[in-house]
């Protein structure tokens, strides 16, 4: 090779291709020296979101989406409908279902972990606005309505836990790094109780009566404190394991849980008690007057859990064809029909009076076609079981539908007032929720402990498929009376369910 | 420069600067040949000094008119030593040009270089796309198979469009993807498998880098192997033109296995219905759905008049078309090549269909006197797809296409829930995706001083692909569901490279060469998707066309935006000492978006040793070996396949109905998927800033030899690759909120073996036959999941095993097949033992089983762990998907103007979980029954429980003569410079004891069934002038 050949370096200067050279070197060892972080924008974090109150206020709207979660909302039926008197499973349903209803729920039973950690998701989600609302230069008014409605949340779904599962973490901030995912379990229920009452307190001092269906205002703070008393209160005086740890005496939680309750039914006009029992469950009208606090799901929906498929759990399996019901007023409203999995016990059955309305224009044991020609009844085995009308849709849409897990009802509160007082006004609520049912009327209270009993009682008959049964059970600590597959289990299994397995395996904290 | 290079570089001097004499002009002609009598074809012949010049045919002939006597002809060709022949009074010659044993090594393509053949030290493997027959692929990093040891490639499908799964000494990842990198010439463009823009005939090497020291400088990319595919550029001194036609004409390999005697096929239903205690049939009158089911006997007296084949409904024998044109040129100072491809694939089903088209060009120019070279490659790819498949083909045959036969009426529908109408969605519904794809780049490669070469290269590469639906009112799912759906989505991407390195390169004191590189690369890259969704359509008639035509309400708008940046500095130092002793040292570090705060930059060394002991005295003295060289290779790869912003902090976005509309909430936690086996949505969203690529550790030892005047080549290597850190997702307490988080925990090993026997067994003047020899033996294990609380690792109850499950769930089964266990290959299938079928209720009772199980005609499960219960406490390791070694034997024929191969590839002693042995027609009617007393299947019965078994294990060996080429080669000279004719046949037939349709199926073993796989021919034609 000649030495002609190759560039001398008076040429390479000359062309000045060394400095092009030493450019695109500098220029990409440069760019090597910029920070490899990539900021993202497809999608919000903790580094892009809370800069305006839209953001807050979609924030607070995620905590309350985190109720309808699939693994949330109809999985509380199978913890408190299964396990209780109120319903059985369909045979052929998963084995963790049967669990429930035997009562044989192991610490691996896979809808508990979902219970659960959908409890806390919708928890995070609270903390998140709680964090991120305070100190952001919003009006006052509106930061108190976040951070208020979170507050609730945060201590109705600590509520759930607590009532599911007795002590466990109490989450007090928001969870964003990995380390912060080993919570300890709280001392006592002295702890758990007075955290919730905090919460809710602190919520009701921050909410206005303002009703919109699907959130929560302060008569449910209201409403739901009086609730947590009433369980610490019954809980307590049952002899249910570590409620004893509770400072407060038995009466002084009955007159709080009296005292809250009765700012509920006493204190505002936005509800007040519904004389129309259609009415209630009405899926067209979730702005009635009974609904305190209902999860709101629309048959618009794209996905499950934006729009519901309750109805599905609840009506047995008709042929898989559209069914129609029959009113009270002899109209007939369509269904379709369902997976048959939450199947009414006899028990619940029979626990109407043969009047009651509850039973014969709220319990199905007979469908129609089109044409209000009856297609069969239970007595030939068309229909499985009676069901529920309190989850139809007339207008669903395939699986679709609006149907609404009802979460504090105004009925639920006068039980609550009635049980917590077990006086004359309490009495008279009783009494309301009776004369709507068309049921005789209780003319006075001859025992206290007696009319708490028939209370709960009448919780079961009005409150049936709505969430509630094994909570009242397990406060009265009724659980081995009431259920007969739980007889003779030790009073913490009755009491608690199991803490998850993968939490214990997972959280060193807790085991 | 290298050897070859330099030779053209001469060539050209000298046909630049030559003198013209003037001569009476007289005609020469001959033959060039090597020593052992071969043709060479593609010689250039020039006469010196002069522009004058010509190249030998196909049969090493030329023809050239000289100057005259005193001309001297200049003969060179690339790996021969040149010859300068006076003509004087000759005009005819018989040339014989010797082999330049230096150059006969090819030059071998590695990354940011290139390095001779028999100076490597690490285990690359070359493929010149010359040696293998022309074959229709859909992408084309798929005809690899069978052609390098190491290289698994198999084809699963023979849809339109369907890739390929190619591994390279096995899969050393869980969650981080096994796909190979893909490099095409420079510019690494992503993974393999579905490589669509280019067109076989537009490459003109692939090689592959196996081994840490040969990857490794793709950093944490390198891990699965590199592919470097280097394309066609301008040819040699002269101007061609070629035009190339293939048509493919397929069929299936076998026949349908579908019911075609329906009075059978009811009585069976029949039969294991009323096993099953539910009510039968085929019993003459109407379901559920109001939908008439015939009587046995109406069917078997042909009383029934409806009998539909509906394979033949569904089904064509598709034809294919491949039509490329190519310019290529070169003069001294650009060369060029410009190639169209446009190609059509039908697919099995009817009208659905792929076509695309592939422009590719090339250009290079030289410049300050050849100092400086500019160049620029573009490869456009623009197609479109018609997606109709899966249409079904194993409807039930009683049922006619049409109400009464008769085509005028409606579609027959089996009630209202009928989705599965193959008519009706053909000419109802509508798929199409079309797809664009660009892929550039500019160079420019400086001389600057003698031993020293600058090159800078800028890359980018764009995608898009647009995908278009409409589900109808009727005949869907979706539509029904949705009163009509329709929507729109796209995809696009961009992605810039930019590199530049500088090659030192000098030989110094004869003895001590040096080569070293040094260099720095950026990549970005971006993503976008964008959707477009509506649903309840007012007017159908234009379908995704008019998407607004949905209810507004319900319309749905999704995006996505992703972006991930990738720096890195690279080097690279070569030292030979005396042409014996080679060393390499490489080194990559990267820094990418996607890595964690705490763990951003990733360093990949490597190193390699090698010893030409053919170049030593006492070796050279046994005159034994052409070629003995010893090669040993330790370095560090990785594996950066995780999703970017795993890092960050991530908000979920939902919806929640309320004052009457859907809000948008966003907050903490999002939902990252679905649970395969719950369907429950996975929460994740917390970020982890340790996150990091996975690290594999390859050591490899290997050696070449060459024998017989390198008539017989062999190549010998052993690898072991370590692979931890490996990407997987952790638990976490559930208390947290979240789900799972990605972490860097477990760990695999690959060992194997690769053989390559190459031999020129016949070479002469009408005979040629050669051999290639290729063996591969994997062994894989998984070493460590990571710390089993917070993997959630099941344990064996039998042996203590730890384990999880390996994808979804087979509804059939209720079971996941496939787990991941340590101790054990990837992917064993897991599951009960069967040993034979309950004879007698005393037979099954004596077996130790109990209840249902221990019925006559159930399968006979045995109970591990003898606890009197089959429960899944007797479940253990039921069979073993991956192969223990394949084999592959490529041999070659010529015959003067014939020529002929045939590729022969198989796998050995994988298994397969054939899901359809008990529910096709020909394996129904072998059942067990009460006359029929086997032990080789159970009675029918629906609703039967299916346990996931080793009686659904079948051994998947297999042989198969995947390719057949017969061609011949015109010689008309008047008409064109060369021409090809050629019939080529893939898939021709295949050795297996499988009972399904076909053994070659994806990595995790499981057999789906469905139909035949095809059979191709194709017919081709190619010319150059």
């Amino acid at each position: 090779m000649t030495k002609q050949a190759f560039i001398t370096i008076n040429e390479l200067k000359k062309m000045n291709f060394r400095n092009i050279i030493l450019g695109l070197t500098l220029a990409i060892g440069l760019a090597s020296c910029e920070s490899l972080d990539v900021e993202p924008e497809g999608f919000y974090s903790d580094e892009n979101f809370y800069k305006s109150i839209e953001d807050a206020e979609a924030s607070i709207l995620y905590a309350y989406d985190a109720l309808t979660l699939v693994s949330y909302a109809p999985i509380t039926f199978y913890l408190t409908e299964l396990a209780s008197d109120n319903c059985i499973v369909k045979p052929d349903e998963g084995a963790d279902a049967q669990q429930f209803v035997n009562w044989e729920v192991s610490s691996q039973n896979d809808l508990l972990l979902q219970f659960y950690r959908s409890a806390y998701i919708a928890i995070n989600r609270a903390n998140a606005v709680i964090e991120n609302v305070e100190g952001r230069g919003f009006n006052e008014a509106d930061e108190k309505r976040l951070l208020g409605e979170a507050l609730f949340l945060r201590a109705y779904n600590h509520f759930n836990v607590v009532k599911a599962f007795g002590l466990a973490p109490l989450q007090r901030s928001l969870i964003d790094r990995l380390d912060e995912t080993t919570a300890v379990l709280p001392a006592n229920m002295e702890e758990v109780y007075n955290f919730l009452i905090e919460d809710l307190t602190t919520a009701i001092d921050y909410l206005e009566v303002n009703r919109v269906a699907g959130r929560a205002d302060k008569v449910a703070a209201q409403a739901l404190l009086a609730k947590v008393y009433l369980f610490a209160a019954s809980a307590k005086e049952s002899g249910v394991p570590n409620y004893n740890a509770i400072s407060e005496s038995v009466d002084n939680l009955y007159a709080k849980a009296a005292e809250y309750s009765g700012a509920v039914l006493n204190n505002q006009v936005e509800y007040y008690h519904d004389t129309n029992l259609q009415n209630i469950y009405d899926v067209n009208a979730p702005n009635g007057p009974e609904h305190i606090f209902i999860l709101s799901m629309d048959r618009s929906g794209t996905k499950e859990g934006d729009y519901s498929k309750l109805s599905k759990y609840f009506i047995p399996w008709i042929g898989g064809a559209t069914v129609y019901l029959r009113n009270t007023d002899d109209s007939f409203s369509a269904t379709h029909d369902g997976w048959g999995v939450f199947q009414t016990t006899d028990d619940l059955y029979t626990s109407y009076e043969v009047d009651d309305k509850r039973r014969n224009e709220l319990l199905v044991s007979e469908v129609y076609d089109e044409n209000g020609t009856s297609l069969g009844t239970i007595g030939d085995g068309t229909v499985q079981y009676p069901f529920t009308r309190k989850f139809i849709d007339p207008e669903f849409e395939g699986d679709k539908t609006s149907t609404r897990p009802y979460l504090i009802r105004y009925s639920d509160i006068q039980l609550v007032y009635a049980e917590a007082t077990a006086n004359n006004e309490g009495l008279e609520h009783y009494n309301m929720i009776r004369r709507r049912a068309g049921v005789s009327e209780l003319s006075s209270i001859t025992d206290v402990n007696q009319f708490r009993n028939l209370v709960v009682e009448e919780r079961q008959r009005e409150l049936a498929f709505e969430g509630d049964r094994l909570w009242d059970l397990r406060r009265k600590n009724m659980v081995q009376s009431q259920v007969f597959q739980a007889a003779g289990l030790s009073p913490n299994a009755v009491s608690f369910y199991p803490i998850p397995q993968r939490e214990i395996d997972l959280n060193p904290n807790i085991n | 420069m290298n050897k070859r290079n330099r030779i053209k570089f001469l060539a050209s001097v000298m046909f630049i600067l030559g003198l013209t004499t003037l001569n009476a002009q007289i005609k020469v002609s001959g033959i060039v040949t090597d020593e052992g009598g071969v043709p060479l074809p593609g010689a250039n012949v020039i006469e010196q000094g002069t522009t004058n010049g010509t190249t030998t045919d196909f049969d090493g002939r030329f023809a050239l008119t000289v100057n005259g006597k005193t001309s001297k002809l200049e003969l060179t060709y690339i790996g021969y030593l040149p010859q300068l022949i006076a003509v004087e009074n000759n005009t005819n010659f018989n040339i014989v040009l010797k082999e330049d044993i230096a150059s006969l090594d090819e030059v071998v393509v590695v990354g940011y270089g290139s390095v001779k053949k028999s100076d490597l030290t690490g285990s690359v493997a070359s493929v010149d796309m010359d040696d293998i027959p022309a074959r229709p692929a859909n992408s084309v990093d798929g005809l690899l198979q069978g052609q390098v040891a190491g290289v698994q490639v198999t084809s699963a499908s023979d849809d339109p469009g369907a890739g390929a799964v190619i591994r390279i000494r096995g899969g050393s990842s869980l969650r981080g993807g096994n796909d190979p990198l893909v490099v095409v010439d420079g510019f690494p463009i992503g993974t393999a498998g579905d490589l669509k823009q280019i067109s076989p005939q537009d490459i003109a090497s692939m090689e592959v880098l196996k081994d840490a020291s040969a990857s490794a400088i793709y950093g944490s990319r390198g891990a699965n192997g590199v592919i470097m595919i280097t394309t066609k550029k301008g040819s040699r001194n002269t101007t061609e033109v070629t035009v190339s036609q293939q048509n493919t004409f397929s069929s299936f390999t076998s026949d349908l296995n579908l019911w075609r005697d329906p009075a059978l096929m009811a009585e069976l239903s029949n039969e294991s219905r009323i096993n099953g205690g539910f009510v039968p049939l085929y019993i003459g009158s109407e379901d559920a759905n109001g939908v008439y089911y015939p009587s046995l006997s109406e069917l078997k007296n042909n009383a029934w008049p409806y009998y539909t084949k509906w394979d033949d409904v569904v089904f064509r024998d598709p034809v294919s078309n491949n039509t490329n044109l190519a310019v290529r040129s070169q003069t001294d100072r650009t060369q060029f090549s410009l190639s169209a491809t446009y190609y059509t694939n039908e697919g099995v089903y009817i009208e659905d269909d792929y076509n695309k088209l592939n422009l590719n060009l090339n250009v290079t120019h030289k410049l300050f006197e050849d100092k400086v070279t500019v160049g620029a490659n573009v490869i456009y790819s623009k197609g479109k797809q018609n997606n109709n498949g899966d249409l079904a083909y194993w409807r039930n045959p009683i049922f006619p296409v049409y109400e009464d036969n008769d085509p005028t009426k409606d579609y027959f529908l089996v009630g209202v829930q009928d989705f599965s109408h193959p008519i009706a969605l053909t000419e109802n519904r509508s798929n199409e995706t079309r797809f664009l794809d660009l892929i550039s780049s500019a160079y420019v490669d400086v001389q600057l001083l003698p031993s020293l070469k600058f090159k800078t290269q800028l890359n980018y590469k764009y995608g898009r692909s647009i995908n278009e639906f409409y589900n109808p009112k009727i005949y869907t799912l979706d539509g029904t569901f949705n009163n009509g759906s329709g929507g729109i989505s796209n995809w696009d991407s961009h992605e810039t490279v930019a590199e530049s390195f500088l090659t030192f390169d000098k030989l110094f004191n004869e003895k001590h060469k040096v080569t070293a590189m040094g260099g720095v690369s950026y990549q970005y890259y971006q993503a976008n998707t964008s959707n477009l969704r509506a649903f309840d359509f007012l007017n159908e008639s234009l379908g995704s066309g008019n998407l607004a035509s949905g209810n507004p309400e319900q319309q749905s708008v999704s995006n996505s935006l992703t972006e991930t940046v990738l720096y890195s500095g690279l080097g690279r130092f070569n030292y030979t000492y005396d042409d014996k002793y080679l060393v390499t040292f490489t080194m990559r570090a990267d820094g990418s978006s996607k890595f964690g705060a705490n763990n951003q930059w990733a360093y990949f060394p490597s190193g390699a040793l090698g010893w030409k002991l053919h170049n030593e005295k006492f070796i050279e003295n046994l005159n034994v070996f052409d070629q003995l060289k010893l090669r040993a290779s330790l370095g560090i790869s990785g594996n950066q396949g995780i999703s970017p912003y795993l890092i960050n902090s991530r908000y979920g976005q939902d919806q929640y109905y309320v004052n009457g509309r859907w809000q948008t909430t966003i907050g903490p936690g999002y939902a990252v998927g679905q649970d395969s086996q719950t369907g429950k949505f996975i929460w994740g969203g917390i970020p982890n800033p340790d996150l990091k690529w996975e690290t594999t550790r390859q050591f490899n030892i290997g050696a070449d030899f060459s024998f017989f005047k390198r008539r017989l080549n062999v190549t010998l290597d052993y690898y072991n690759k370590y692979t931890d850190d490996l990407l997987r997702e952790r638990l976490i307490s559930p208390s947290s909120s979240y789900d799972r988080m990605w972490v860097n925990d477990g760990e695999i090993e690959n060992r194997g073996i690769e053989i390559t026997l190459d031999g020129k067994l016949i070479n002469n003047d009408d005979w040629g036959v050669n051999g290639t020899f290729i063996f591969s033996k994997n062994e894989n294990e998984v070493v460590s999941l990571g710390n089993a609380l917070s993997s959630g690792l099941n344990t064996d109850a039998l042996t203590g095993m730890q384990y999880e499950f390996s994808g979804s769930t087979v509804e059939a089964f209720r079971a996941v097949p496939n787990i991941l266990a340590v101790g054990q290959p990837i992917n064993v299938f897991y599951g009960y033992k069967v040993n034979g079928i309950v004879q007698s209720e005393a037979d099954g009772l004596a077996s130790g089983l109990t209840g249902d199980l221990a019925h006559p005609g159930e399968f006979k499960y045995v109970d591990l762990n003898e606890d009197g219960v089959i429960d899944e406490g007797d479940r253990t390791i039921i069979g073993d998907p991956n192969p223990d070694f394949s084999a592959s034997l490529n041999l070659q024929f010529r015959y003067k103007k014939f020529d002929a191969s045939l590729f022969f590839n198989g796998t050995f002693g994988q298994d397969i979980f054939n899901t359809k042995r008990f529910s096709e027609p020909n394996n129904i009617p072998l059942r067990w029954t009460q006359d029929n007393l086997t032990n080789n299947y159970p009675s029918l019965r629906d609703g039967r429980n299916l346990l996931m078994s080793d009686w659904f294990i079948e051994k998947g060996s297999f042989v198969r003569l995947q390719n057949l080429t017969i061609g011949y080669n015109l010689d008309l000279p008047n008409l064109f410079k060369r021409g090809r004719i050629f019939v080529n046949g893939t898939n021709l037939f295949t050795i297996t004891d499988f009972e399904g349709y076909d053994p070659e199926i994806g990595e995790n073993g499981i057999y789906w069934g469905g139909y035949p796989r095809l059979r191709n021919w194709t017919l081709g034609v190619e010319f150059t002038f």
